[in-house]
């Protein structure tokens, strides 16, 4: 999965337009980031990267961009 | 001798908490949301003065009015509940007084919640094999909907009440029916799907009925049922992979001589990624929880029975079943399911 494609998956599920997400936007920011999006993204990052997030490590990030860095989605 | 499932009926309280009715109290959740995300359209709630005994007292009843077994066979009663009707006495105990079960058995009371149903399995088939009983009931009950707080949306959407009741007969066999099992523990887990006050660890107090809200607008108090989604979905993500490896390294199986994989039923979003992450075909796999939503240990005898009946389980169908939760605990089985079964 590229990096766009990563973007629009997580754009589907905090229920926002695909495309609208970039990488510098602020977690915190984004209204329906909460419990079910987490472990929206924990599958995504599973199935596509085979990648185990902790929520501990989730809750360190700040930006969309810190969350594919831990994802390790290609920049 | 060899324990086998030969009856399995199942319980569930007359009252109904629909998907619509969440949406209605929780506009900000659709119903399309909910039932994307847990694949449930119905709870069954027990009524106030109903307790685990109630329901699975009811569970055996149908059990005997199937003709499967009458309370003078049974010599062993394991009950799994984590909403036992009193501290002490043990539940068990009231439930063979409730049904007339001779005073010869043995009964106890297991504490587990979504693993539960697999080490009940293993433990009616120790009980069996060493000899100490013969026809062993193996029910599950919860009724979690007592611990959550009605403003919890995050384990209100998922959990229903309910219970469930397995009859294991003793066969003479060769080659068991039942195993090889798996289990597994991690107490680290034990604070992300808890009720923190009400035991002797933390006794409830008037603080620990206060209110509070989380950050994603959940209420619950101390003496309410807490749930961490995440940690818990990532505990399930490397515990059921790992379960899956184990027991068929054990079994010396593949994963293609399994006919039919019965998961406990935690939500539909958590068992569609499984399956797909094990690469399971969709027809080897059972999601029957729509009409009673997560009810703990008695999701996979509820599924079993589904499948059962919908003729997804023909005789010498290798099953494997997996339970996964609380605790954290979590354990596996293989079953070959016998014509013994009378659905």
């Amino acid at each position: 999965m590229t990096r766009e494609e990563f973007l629009n998956s997580m754009a589907d599920l905090v229920e926002l337009p695909r495309g609208a997400l970039k990488g510098p936007e602020q977690l915190n920011a984004i209204e329906q980031w909460n419990s079910l999006a987490m472990i929206s993204f924990i599958a995504l990052a599973d199935a596509n990267n085979r990648v185990s997030l902790s929520p501990r490590q989730m809750m360190k990030c700040t930006t969309v961009s810190d969350l594919l860095q831990i994802a390790k989605v290609d920049p | 001798m060899q324990a086998a499932i030969s009856a399995i009926e199942y319980f569930l309280p007359q009252n109904v908490l629909s998907t619509s009715d969440l949406a209605a109290e929780f506009p900000e959740w659709s119903v399309e949301k909910i039932d994307g995300k847990t694949g449930i359209q119905q709870r069954h709630i027990a009524a106030e003065n109903e307790c685990s005994s109630d329901l699975a007292v009811n569970a055996v009843q149908r059990l005997f009015e199937s003709g499967a077994c009458q309370p003078d066979s049974i010599d062993f009663v394991l009950l799994c509940t984590q909403s036992p009707d009193y501290f002490l006495p043990t539940t068990a105990c009231v439930i063979q007084d409730r049904l007339g079960i001779p005073t010869t058995c043995g009964a106890l009371d297991f504490n587990l919640g979504c693993s539960g149903y697999i080490y009940g399995l293993g433990l009616a088939q120790g009980l069996i094999s060493s000899g100490q009983a013969c026809n062993v009931l193996l029910i599950t009950a919860e009724t979690y909907s007592k611990f959550i707080n009605a403003r919890d949306k995050s384990v209100r959407t998922i959990f229903g009440d309910g219970a469930a009741a397995t009859l294991l007969r003793a066969v003479e066999s060769e080659s068991p029916f039942i195993g090889p099992f798996i289990y597994g523990t991690d107490g680290r887990g034990h604070q992300n799907l808890i009720v923190p006050t009400g035991g002797m660890r933390h006794p409830r107090t008037g603080q620990t009925a206060e209110p509070s809200e989380d950050e994603d607008g959940n209420v619950r108090t101390l003496e309410n049922l807490y749930m961490n989604g995440a940690e818990v979905f990532t505990f399930t993500l490397s515990s059921v992979p790992e379960s899956i490896e184990r027991i068929l390294k054990k079994s010396a199986l593949a994963m293609e001589d399994i006919d039919l994989f019965v998961f406990h039923q935690a939500n539909r979003y958590m068992l569609e990624h499984l399956r797909k992450r094990m690469n399971i075909p969709g027809e080897k796999f059972v999601v029957a929880m729509s009409h009673c939503g997560n009810t703990v240990s008695s999701t996979i005898p509820i599924a079993l029975k589904h499948a059962a009946r919908e003729g997804r389980l023909p005789n010498h169908s290798t099953v494997m079943l997996v339970g996964f939760g609380v605790g954290y605990s979590w354990g596996a089985a293989l079953v070959r399911w016998s014509d013994l079964y009378q659905s």
